[in-house]
């Protein structure tokens, strides 16, 4: 058969719009740019310049509107407006499936507004969880020893959430087998792998029993192993033989820093790692590899300017803030 | 050599025209086809590129054309159409039905690369317009092929029906 680009045909419609949409990324010095002036109404006007302008008006009064929900709001707004160009939604929901847990989170509590778009929990399937009919749970939630299939008010509120991080992380597992692009399988291998370390050292800095989260995290797929070993050990410096891989080593590395900032330097540093590793997509000329590494450039270039804004507000040292910048997608 | 032979000869041809035309022409569809949904998308954004997309649309187009001037070529040549009909031999419809599938299978395949290379020129003008010129220049070269695949196809044709190539194909 004749070689070809896989897909170009199918995927091409969008990858045409990423690549006009890819322009408007930002570089690291435009945000250092931000991150040295000294109005913040300077730095609200630049902000002109970034995927924000449909979001804030030139010249308003700041009147201390949520500026994280703003960037939040502009995220989402994007991949719902790609995923209905998309021939398979896969790539897109990946990105949707956060905010679909969140949603889970509050229809567990009975409540019915939701915050984020539907990815791939609708919200009628939200609506009939929040008035009790838990039959619709997804099948990952399920999946948990831990849930009995009854009341959800017998679980303590907090061990819900652990209950709903495991499930996110099976979930995306999941999502991950359905996939054929062996670069989305290797980033959500490693965000998996990242999110379970972030999950456990966040829990013992705050002191929590990490014997809960044996309890309620697992089953998470070739992880679940890790979540025992991580939780047998306390000390920290026996850590990065347990983590291994390159998760390891960039957990080494954080240890070299203040003991206050290690989460997030690394949290900094993984997200940089799995940048890079999706960054080969930026390059296709069409396939769902480019609309994933697109969405990654656009979700990071959110937290940093939801980092640089907020931050500057809150009159946080720049040099500080430099330091959690993470890597652009250009 | 029997009428039957002759007539199997002159088949040949036309299914030789038949195939340069239908494979280009296919070719160059699916080319088409590729770069338009990319540039369908950058329009969505940036409905002001149109004109500088235009050629780039247009550029797998021309093997349909090489294809279609093949096939007439072999047609007036074997005398279908106008002229003095000449007597094909096996030999000589074979030779043309190869010709002419060579040529549709060269611009069927350069059809969907350029239809692939300008679907990257097109998504390198989205991000920047100013390249425009340059990003031409990718698919073109792709496009060199077919010109030399048309021009081998024209020469194999010609020198198929002159007397003593007929002659050699055993007339």
């Amino acid at each position: 058969m004749i070689p070809r680009i896989k897909n170009i045909s199918k995927w091409g419609f969008v990858s045409g719009r990423i690549s006009v949409l890819e322009a408007g990324f930002m570089t690291k010095d435009f945000l250092f740019n931000m991150l040295n002036m000294e109005k913040i109404d300077d730095v609200i006007a630049l902000l002109q310049d970034t995927f924000l302008r449909d979001y804030i008006s030139p010249g308003a009064v700041w009147l201390g509107e949520d500026f994280g929900a703003i960037f939040d709001r502009c995220f989402y707004d994007m991949a719902v407006s790609l995923k209905g160009d998309c021939p398979s939604t896969l790539p897109v929901d990946i990105f949707l499936l956060q905010g679909d847990y969140l949603n889970l989170k509050t229809a567990l509590t009975g409540k019915k507004t939701f915050l984020f778009p539907s990815g791939i929990f609708s919200y009628e399937m939200l609506s009939s969880i929040a008035d009790g009919d838990y039959g619709d749970l997804p099948l990952p939630f399920k999946e948990s020893p831990e849930w009995t299939g009854t009341d959800i008010f017998n679980i303590m509120p907090g061990d819900l959430d652990i209950m709903l991080d495991g499930s996110y992380l099976r979930h995306l597992l999941l999502l991950s087998r359905q996939t054929e692009s062996e670069m989305i399988r290797r980033y959500i291998r490693n965000r998996v792998h990242s999110y379970l370390v972030i999950i456990l050292w966040r829990a013992l800095n705050q002191g929590i029993s990490l014997k809960r989260y044996q309890q309620y995290l697992p089953p998470v797929g070739d992880f679940t192993p890790l979540i025992d070993e991580l939780a047998g050990i306390s000390n920290l410096e026996n850590w990065r033989g347990i983590i291994g891989g390159e998760m390891g080593e960039i957990f080494f590395e954080c240890c070299a820093y203040e003991e206050k900032a290690h989460i997030a330097i690394f949290d900094t540093r993984v997200m940089n790692y799995l940048l890079r590793i999706v960054h080969d997509g930026a390059y296709q000329t069409a396939g769902p590899e480019r609309v994933f590494a697109f969405l990654l450039g656009l979700y990071v270039e959110m937290q940093n300017l939801k980092l640089v804004v907020t931050g500057r507000l809150n009159r946080i040292d720049p040099g500080f803030l430099k330091e959690r910048l993470r890597d652009c997608y250009v | 050599m029997l009428p039957e032979w002759i007539e199997l000869g002159r088949g040949l041809c036309y299914g030789g025209a038949g195939l340069a035309f239908g494979l280009a022409g296919a070719g160059s569809a699916w080319g088409i086809s590729i770069a338009v949904h990319q540039c369908a998308g950058v329009l969505r954004e940036k409905p002001e590129l149109f004109g500088r997309m235009l050629v780039m649309i247009a550029l797998p187009g021309t093997q349909g054309f090489y294809g279609f001037i093949a096939a007439i070529l072999i047609m007036t040549q074997t005398g279908l159409i106008g002229g003095s009909a000449i007597k094909i031999t096996l030999g000589t419809g074979l030779a043309m039905f190869f010709v002419g599938l060579g040529c549709g299978i060269a611009q069927l395949v350069s059809a969907i690369k350029q239809g692939e290379a300008s679907a990257a020129g097109i998504s390198l003008i989205a991000r920047r317009p100013e390249a425009a010129g340059r990003a031409i220049l990718f698919p073109a070269f792709v496009e060199t092929y077919a010109v030399v695949g048309l021009l081998a196809t024209v020469l194999f044709i010609i020198f198929l029906t002159q007397p003593l190539a007929l002659k050699f194909l055993g007339q």
